[in-house]
């Protein structure tokens, strides 16, 4: 293929930290590759390195607790795993439903949550039930390690706040309260696999009396809203609250795949049909 | 007529064979020693002039052996309108245009060196939409239009215009009839540009040999068709040029006439010899190689109350893109067919085929009458609101029956198959005369919709195909044709016709896979629906010319009478002497009596079918006969439509088609499944978007969604009339692109049942749906 | 240039690559292993499904360096000593082929399926080659034949769909 770049397998990540910081922000990290390959091929990326972190055992867990109601992801999980996983598919149905929905079969096996949400589009499934769901994103750089809210990962189109020196590690879910409800809803423009044209993802929370919501693909990065409290709402005005919220939080535009007129329609019905599913209660978690 | 053995049973695939293992090589996988690589520099702009072109950074590569620009190839090609070059000379003429071509050892060289090289461009306006493009003053896109060389007598450039071609209907007196008509209905319409998406790109390896000869491997649907056009292109004689065609993957009409076979000709002769391999990536297939045109159409008809259509005018204006070469002929086939399978005593048809800046369209399954079709099918359904008339019962009223004759004239017989037959077989199996049941989510509405659909191939008065069988030294029958199977499956019928008629086992009758125009006999082109009636009638004859060899010389050695040799299962005897039999092998290559005398020699049978009594159309009205056979057909659909988001899903999609006669009802039934699920992709998913500079916005499969196994319908459902076709190779008739025809318009009437809104424009996308959804509440006033 | 040991249909390969180069050049344009497709280049179309560790996956995106160590299937795996498999032959009996050009990565995708999942249901089959583009065949057929073949598989010949004794050896002792 195209492009003249170097390639180091890593074992550890003290290791994959000094390659990039080397590379001065000429190295990319490997994973998946299922964005950073498509991008090399396009020319719209041109790293002079990438760094696999695959051999780094340490980034390969996926760890849930069922007692504890947290989850551990690491930086190397393969969608499919997520998707597949029988815990997190109890415990955060909202994780494991938006994993099932990215891309194909194939491709989840490669690609990672991890680097689903490093990549950072509008569109990202991952980060709207990361959202709800509290995340926080351990990283690691030349300088040691810190943990990101991830409200504050994804500041603009495809951007981060890592920097060039830094990879993520692992997004840890903390405690998920006892009685929480989680789900996600996506709408595409065909049944088989698509981009987001608009996404939800919400957290019923009644023991924090709360519901939170993010939305995706109607702005520059996904939108976590202001939590609605349920105290005040009954379940007829809860959604229509949520829909009055997004409605003032996000600025769907027009693109290839849809218009603006288009989101701004779908996304009152994704909201609450994912309210009606997630106060089921037969259904949900 | 006798129990048939292999004709109209499911016999399988030989191919299948080397397709599930692997081992069947497409021109993708093709290598031929010493070759190179080529990539494209593409346009940027929708029009410009080409100021500069830089390449000495490029020419600097280690591994780059030849660049080449438009300026120093003065070709002009096409097989109907010559108006293509090779690569863009002194202007381009759509954004994805090929500019420069390199050919080096690697492809990843190739593109390296693409990347360096500069071209510098002065923009010029640009006309996007083909009715901005026919109006006066309008930007010419070829202003040396009249200095083409074109099929005259077919094909009428408007010379200082962007009118390609004009074609004409004018049977009887519309004005009038319209005029007079109890009810009268104008709508208008749009099909945008879609494409082909083989799963295999284009492809061609071209070698340039000493002496003035060329050899081509090419992933293409005409290997004769692009043998000629070079012949005449670089004044080459036939012979000297060589075209191989292997496994292809996919064509549907994308691959028919050139495609880049002139191209890589030239990077080999600028390569000093060295073979060169094109190959298309998928962005290039979308943005630079050829499309489905575009089409806007207005139909205007005109009915008595009892609804007898006495009147219809349609114009079809086709967004040819940048070239016309096959666009002059989908413009002159969708009038003849234009007004759909009706009987209708005054139509008056004008198609224009003009020029944009756009990629051009070629050939796309269908040819013209999926998107004509949308037009006239919708109309018809409109047309049945309002005369407050069952859609089934005006289409019944109006469709060609015996003693009708079409708008060009041509008497309608019973060897025309069943229209009517087709309409009621779908109908009844949509169970049309209950409504759809309510769906229990109130969001959801159902509804059901109907279209018929027809098309006769789209082919010069001269089509012919030729076929030639030779018998191996064990008897069994080796079958040469030029015609492709790109997937349709045409060589398993032909080798079933094959050992039907040459009555031998079928595992012992073969295609041989790999066409080269070297020794597989002549054929024009595998297009139009006409290589099984063709082929299949070629193979008849051949077949027949190879018992006669057979049965003279197995006279001589039964001391029989030719006539009184009677052929069973690979075997001969005289009729009155059964008991004494000589299997084909000891006469496939003569016979030798017990003495050692031979007689005889090689048997090698010859078939050949021209097309026969076809005219050209009048250029006033039309009048002609084009047709060498019609197929018709219906499809009836239900559809449910969640009302809040847009999401149509297709219940049940049941397709009538009146093949004649099925020659293998495993084969068919695939080729119906999959046009009508191609045709899904057209009705709901699939267009070409641009920006306002014409740039193409969706090249790619990520943007441009064509259907998935998560897309099909929960259920199809494929009924076959059988009303022989004369002539037809046991009575069949093509039906190669049928299935895809149609399936836009039958979505589109039933959306009217399901939500009373009547839809014009193509694909019916989800956005689309719930877009027009809304915009009816607030019409009516109701909440949204 | 990175060396690449990885095996390929039970073949120990070795070769050397520059580290831009995909497992599918390595495959196609190396090891002359053609079965398997480019039908886009970015994972859209599944034409290069092959099966890396078992998994399906597009080689279009896996680099070559990435498949050192690890095992890798293609299409001219799936037959043994010359005799097709049952799911190839359920193809050609179904009718599931046309232009053929998508057809090693469907058997491929199908074969991994049927291998986590011997007996899937139809929606499982359709989840499975969703990320199998086909144009010409309209899916119902390709359905048909892995549908045909699960069955014929698990009446018949439940061992064929388990891992052949190497291939367990290995696993139990964690190597490639």
């Amino acid at each position: 293929m195209r492009g003249n770049f170097e390639y180091v397998h890593t074992r550890s990540i003290g290791e994959a930290t000094r390659h990039l910081a080397d590379a001065e922000g000429h190295a990319a990290i490997l994973a998946g590759g299922t964005d950073l390959l498509v991008n090399v091929r396009n020319g719209l990326t041109t790293p002079a390195l990438l760094v696999d972190i695959k051999g780094i055992e340490a980034l390969g867990r996926l760890e849930v607790s069922e007692n504890d109601r947290t989850a551990v992801i690491g930086a190397s999980v393969p969608l499919n795993r997520i998707a597949e996983d029988a815990a997190i598919r109890r415990l955060f149905p909202a994780l494991s439903e938006a994993a099932l929905s990215i891309a194909t079969y194939q491709l989840r096996n490669r690609a990672t949550l991890v680097g689903n949400l490093c990549n950072a589009s509008p569109a990202s499934d991952s980060l709207p039930p990361l959202l709800v769901l509290g995340a926080q994103i351990y990283v690691h750089g030349e300088e040691g390690e810190r943990v990101i809210p991830l409200r504050a990962f994804c500041t603009d189109v495809k951007q981060t706040c890592l920097r060039a020196d830094e990879i993520v590690t692992e997004v840890r879910i903390p405690q998920l309260q006892d009685g929480a409800r989680t789900g996600f809803i996506k709408q595409q423009r065909i049944r088989g696999h698509d981009l987001a044209v608009v996404n939800v993802a919400g957290a019923f929370l009644p023991g924090d009396k709360m519901l939170k919501i993010a939305i995706g693909s109607c702005g520059p990065t996904p939108v976590l809203l202001e939590p609605i409290d349920l105290g005040s709402h009954s379940p007829e005005t809860l959604a229509e609250e949520a829909v009055r919220s997004a409605k003032a939080a996000v600025s769907p535009i027009s693109d290839v795949r849809a218009s603006a007129t288009y989101r701004s329609a779908v996304l009152p019905v994704l909201i609450r049909r994912l309210i009606a599913r997630l106060l089921d209660a037969k259904g949900g978690a | 007529m006798s129990e048939l053995r292999y004709v109209g049973k499911g016999v399988a695939r030989e191919d299948g064979i080397d397709k599930v293992a692997g081992t069947a090589r497409y021109t993708h996988d093709l290598v031929v020693p010493g070759m190179l690589h080529a990539a494209l520099v593409k346009s940027p702009h929708a029009s410009a002039r080409i100021v500069r072109v830089a390449t000495e950074a490029a020419e600097a590569l280690p591994g780059v052996r030849a660049i080449l620009t438009g300026d120093s190839l003065c070709y002009r090609l096409g097989l109907y309108m010559q108006d293509k070059c090779i690569l863009a000379r002194e202007v381009v003429r759509y954004q994805g245009e090929a500019v420069v071509a390199v050919a080096a050892d690697s492809l990843d060289i190739a593109r390296e060196a693409c990347s360096q090289i500069e071209v510098e461009y002065e923009p010029l306006d640009a006309v996007l939409d083909p009715r901005d493009a026919m109006a006066e003053g309008a930007h010419l896109v070829h202003p040396d239009l009249a200095d083409y060389e074109h099929m005259k007598g077919v094909f009428f450039p408007k010379e200082h215009t962007n009118i390609a071609h004009h074609q004409k209907i004018r049977k009887g007196d519309f004005d009038a009839a319209f005029g007079h008509a109890d009810v009268q209905l104008t709508a208008s319409f749009y099909n945008p540009p879609v494409q082909h998406v083989p799963m295999e790109t284009h492809a061609t390896i071209a070698q340039v040999l000493p002496g003035g000869r060329a050899e081509i491997w090419t992933s293409s649907q005409s290997p004769y068709t692009v043998r000629h056009l070079m012949s005449d292109a670089f004044d080459m004689p036939h012979a000297n040029i060589r075209v191989h065609v292997p496994y292809v993957g996919g064509g549907f009409g994308g691959k028919a006439g050139l495609g880049l076979e002139p191209l890589a000709y030239v990077l080999s002769r600028a390569a000093g010899g060295r073979p060169v391999k094109v190959v298309a990536t998928r962005e290039e297939e979308f943005n630079t190689l050829p499309s489905r045109q575009g089409l806007h159409s207005t139909i205007e008809i005109g009915c008595t109350t009892a609804g007898k259509i006495e009147a219809l005018k349609s114009t079809y204006v086709w967004d040819a893109g940048a070239y016309a070469d096959y666009g002059v002929n989908i413009g002159r086939a969708a009038a003849y067919a234009g007004a759909g399978p009706y009987a209708i005593d005054n139509c008056w048809i004008d198609s224009f085929v003009v020029y944009t800046n756009k990629v051009f369209g070629t050939a796309y399954r269908g040819f013209g009458h999926l998107e004509v079709l949308w037009g006239v099918e919708r109309a018809v359904d409109m047309m049945a609101r309002k005369l407050d008339m069952d859609p089934v019962k005006l289409r019944r009223t109006n469709l060609l029956k015996e003693g009708d004759t079409t708008i060009t004239g041509e008497p309608f017989t019973s060897g025309h198959g069943s229209p009517v037959g087709c309409l009621e077989a779908a109908a009844e199996a949509i169970d049309w005369e209950a409504p759809s049941e309510a769906p229990a989510e109130p969001n959801k509405v159902r509804g059901k919709g109907i279209a018929v659909l027809h098309k006769a191939p789209a082919m010069p008065t001269y089509t012919s195909c030729a076929a030639v069988i030779k018998l191996d030294e064990d008897g069994a029958a080796d079958i040469l044709v030029s015609g492709v199977d790109y997937g349709q499956g045409t060589y398993t019928v032909l080798r079933q016709i094959a050992a039907e008629e040459l009555k031998i086992p079928i595992e012992r009758a073969h295609v041989t896979w790999e066409c080269d125009t070297a020794f597989s006999p002549y054929d024009w082109q595998t297009v139009a629906s006409r290589f099984a009636y063709m082929g299949g009638n070629a193979v008849i004859e051949a077949a027949a010319d190879c018992l006669r060899q057979i049965r003279d010389v197995a006279g001589k050695a039964l001391d029989a009478d030719p006539a009184d040799i009677v052929c069973e299962n690979g075997e001969v005897f005289a009729r009155e002497r059964p008991d004494k039999r000589i299997p084909y092998s000891r006469l496939s290559l003569g016979y030798t009596f017990p003495n050692g005398n031979s007689i005889g020699g090689p048997v090698i049978g010859r078939g050949r079918f021209i097309a026969t009594g076809l005219t050209h159309l009048d250029p006033e009205t039309g009048q002609g006969l084009p047709a060498q056979y019609w197929t018709y057909g219906a499809h009836a659909v239900e559809v449910e439509i969640d009302t809040e988001t847009g999401e149509i899903e297709i219940l049940k999609i049941v397709t009538a088609i009146d093949a004649g006669k099925i020659l293998n009802p495993k084969l068919v039934v695939g080729q119906v499944v999959g046009g009508v699920v191609q045709g899904l992709g057209s009705a709901l998913s699939e267009g070409f978007l641009f920006d306002e500079s014409g740039r193409f916005l969706n090249p790619s499969l990520a943007d441009y969604k064509i259907p998935t196994a998560k897309d099909l319908p929960r259920e199809t459902e494929q009924i076959f009339l059988e009303n022989p076709q004369p002539g037809g190779p046991y009575g069949a008739r093509g039906v190669a692109e049928h299935p895809m025809i149609s399936v836009p318009s039958a979505v589109g009437n039933a959306l009217y049942d399901a939500l009373g809104i009547e839809f014009s424009t193509l694909p019916l996308s989800y956005e689309r749906i719930l877009l027009r959804i809304l915009e009816e509440k607030v019409e009516k006033g109701s909440p949204s | 240039m990175h060396t690449v040991s990885f095996r390929v249909n039970s073949e120990p390969q070795t070769v050397s690559v520059p580290a831009a180069t995909t497992l599918l050049e390595l495959l196609r344009d190396r090891l002359h292993l053609t079965g398997t497709k480019e039908g886009c280049g970015v994972g859209e179309c599944g034409a290069c499904t092959v099966l890396l560790d078992g998994a399906p996956v597009t080689a279009c995106l896996v680099l070559a360096v990435e498949a050192d160590g690890h095992d890798v299937r293609t299409i001219e795996g799936e037959a043994t000593g010359g005799e097709l498999s049952a799911l190839q032959q359920a193809f050609i009996d179904a009718g599931a082929i046309q232009c053929g050009f998508c057809t090693p990565g469907m058997i491929m995708s199908a074969r991994a399926l049927l291998t986590r999942s011997p007996n899937p249901s139809d929606e499982e089959i359709i989840e499975a080659i969703a990320g199998n583009l086909c144009r010409c065949t309209g899916y119902e057929a390709v359905v048909a034949a892995i549908r045909n073949a699960s069955r014929q598989l698990t009446r018949e010949a439940p061992a064929l769909l388990a891992d052949d004794e190497q291939t367990k050896a290995e696993k139990a002792s964690g190597e490639p």
